[in-house]
């Protein structure tokens, strides 16, 4: 089977050689394996070919993709914002299926499935393989065996597209790992303005965390950086501690705490869906209770 | 110039409902208008408030029962209409469902093209329930449409379109030719609820129901159909702590997570 690995890394690569490895062990058929890197040098073995381009717009990108490379069965790229966009591309110009952001690859009765999340985590949703199709891969979730077969690596030029990308304005890089953390105190919209947050990392410092937020405390009002941000699509929570304070309980931000062994959950309304997540929950007005809370906190530690 | 927006009858991902083998039981699950979908239409009538036009709601039932979630469908295009839709139209028909994006695309791009034809069609950027963010770039295809994703900022000049999107390590500026179909992220506004009198406005805005006969469709264009919906259970504790004062609350919160271990005093 032919299969177009694509991305803008070697990370996304390697994601996306890993699933294609795993759909080879459980399918049982050779896979020919082509790269296309954009914007970046590949520096992976385990390709036929590895095509490469300089950055540009999503829909020059799937152009080229497809001027250089006929007759694919799998185009693998990376769940990201423009791995998909690119991914959608491909598949309308030819009329693919595709499952975007493939977390888990089975078999079942002789049958190959893929399985993904759907609404924001709270269900799985599972497909049988066919061919031709489309898949994204979110990263590091399949990790690729060592292969030395040396690619070829040939140097495309960027084709004429209907899109110009006009300026690029970087975003600031977060320093805060809260993927490593074991205690992350989680600000939501139940907090009023920025200056507020302070309670919050008052708290997180008592109970030894760092603080995390709900996407639009990050992406909307950038109160704090989108490297705290919470959710489907962004960071995962996986320590022993998640303390969510005024946050409401979308999946799409809860599910991503799903590993975190205890879940703590203030809120003002009784019926918030954030109760139904959580192991302890307080029904309170944060202003009046996080204070308290971290009043009690420094009594006992005297 | 006239706009139309794509919205969908999503699962409400806080009462679903599953079967005991686990199955989601789609029957019982409520349906929502996509959480960023309005903020597609309420992005629809800021443009409208500077360039005029009218403003057309699109959509398809993709979850069935039909007679069931018709209703619920309804209540979706009236808040659509609520929040700034001039008129709507949608598809129910049992032949599509459940519906994937595949055939949705292809049955709206009808739709479109049959009612209203609008040289600029926004949409949110992934629904609630599916997240797959394939719809506007398939329906673009199917209408010769150009398309751009993810945008947190849109601005018209004559025939062209400049749209900034929000990418995860970078705002990227691009620019367009109309016609052309947009995503926008939940960032590019906020929207309000609707006021009272916008919902009783609502429901004296045209809205045609229409089924694939009408469109003269045969096929639905299906590519890929899910096998299966499964429920992630979740076990959690779900004690909620009451006691008069907060200071007791606090003190019996404090006592529970050092018990569990993941506090330390
Ligand atoms: C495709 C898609 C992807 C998404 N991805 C993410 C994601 O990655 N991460 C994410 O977080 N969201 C994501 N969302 C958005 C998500 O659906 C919610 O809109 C968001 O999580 C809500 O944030 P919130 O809980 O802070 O705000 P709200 O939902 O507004 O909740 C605020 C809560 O604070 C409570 N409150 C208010 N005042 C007080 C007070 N004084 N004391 C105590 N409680 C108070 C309220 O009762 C309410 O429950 C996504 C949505 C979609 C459709």
């Amino acid at each position: 089977m032919k299969t177009v690995i694509y991305g803008f890394s070697t990370e996304d690569l390697l994601d996306g050689l890993g699933l294609a490895q795993r759909i080879r062990e459980l399918s049982g058929e050779e896979l020919e394996t082509f790269g296309f890197i954009v914007g970046a040098e590949p520096d992976v073995d385990g390709f036929d070919v590895i095509y490469k381009m300089g950055y540009a717009p999503t829909d020059a990108i799937s152009k080229a993709i497809l001027e250089n490379i006929s007759d694919t069965d799998i185009f693998i790229g990376p769940a990201t914002k423009n791995g998909t966009d690119i991914a959608t591309r491909l598949s309308a110009e030819l009329d693919y299926p595709m499952i975007t952001e493939v977390v888990d690859v089975d078999k079942v009765d002789d049958e190959i499935i893929l399985k993904r999340q759907i609404i924001g985590g709270r269900g799985l949703a599972y497909y049988k393989f066919v061919t031709p199709i489309t898949l994204t891969v979110p990263r590091k979730k399949f990790q690729p065996s060592k292969l030395d077969k040396k690619p070829e690596v040939k140097e495309v030029s960027i084709p004429e597209a209907k899109i110009r990308i006009i300026e690029e304005l970087p975003k600031e890089k977060g320093e805060v790992d809260i993927e490593a953390a074991e205690v992350v105190v989680g600000v939501g919209r139940g907090f009023k303005s920025k200056e507020d947050i302070q309670m919050a990392f008052e708290l997180a410092k008592l109970i030894g965390g760092e603080v995390g937020c709900s996407r639009p405390i990050a992406a909307d009002f950038h109160w704090l950086g989108e490297d705290r941000w919470i959710g489907i699509s962004g960071k995962k929570i996986k320590g022993k501690l998640y303390f969510a304070i005024g946050v409401s309980g979308a999946p799409q931000h809860i599910m991503a705490a799903g590993d975190a062994k205890i879940i703590v959950a203030v809120n003002k309304d009784k019926n918030a869906p954030i109760f139904k997540y959580a192991d302890y929950g307080v029904v309170a007005d944060l202003y009046q209770f996080i204070p308290v809370l971290i009043d009690r906190l420094k009594k006992r530690r005297g | 110039m006239d706009i139309g927006v794509l919205v969908k009858a999503s699962l409400d991902g806080n009462m679903i409902r599953a079967d005991p083998d686990g199955r989601i039981n789609i029957e019982n699950t409520p349906l929502l208008i996509s959480e960023y979908d309005r903020n597609a239409v309420v992005e629809a009538a800021r443009i409208k408030s500077e360039v005029g036009g009218k403003i057309y709601v699109y959509t398809l039932l993709t979850w069935g029962p039909t007679k069931k979630k018709k209703k619920e469908l309804e209540n979706v295009v009236r808040e659509a209409l609520a929040l700034g839709g001039d008129e709507a139209y949608a598809v129910v028909d049992d032949r599509v469902i459940p519906c994937d994006v595949t055939s949705t695309a292809y049955i709206l791009s009808n739709l479109i093209k049959k009612f209203g034809n609008p040289e600029l069609i926004l949409a949110g950027e992934a629904s609630m329930d599916m997240l797959s963010s394939q719809m506007p770039i398939r329906l673009a295809r199917h209408l010769g449409y150009n398309v751009v994703t993810f945008a947190r900022k849109i601005e018209l000049s004559d025939n062209k379109i400049r749209v900034t999107r929000d990418l995860e390590d970078k705002l990227e500026v691009v620019e367009t030719s109309l016609p052309a179909v947009i995503s926008v992220t939940g960032e590019i506004n906020r929207p309000k609820l609707p006021t009272l009198l916008q919902i009783r406005k609502a429901f004296a805005k045209p809205f045609k129901v229409v089924g694939l006969d009408e469109l003269e469709l045969e096929d639905t264009g299906r590519k890929i159909s899910y096998s299966d919906l499964r429920l992630i259970t979740i076990t959690r504790k779900n004690v909620i702590i009451e006691a008069d004062k907060l200071e007791d609350i606090a003190d019996i919160l404090i006592d529970k997570l050092i018990e569990e271990g993941v506090v330390r005093v």
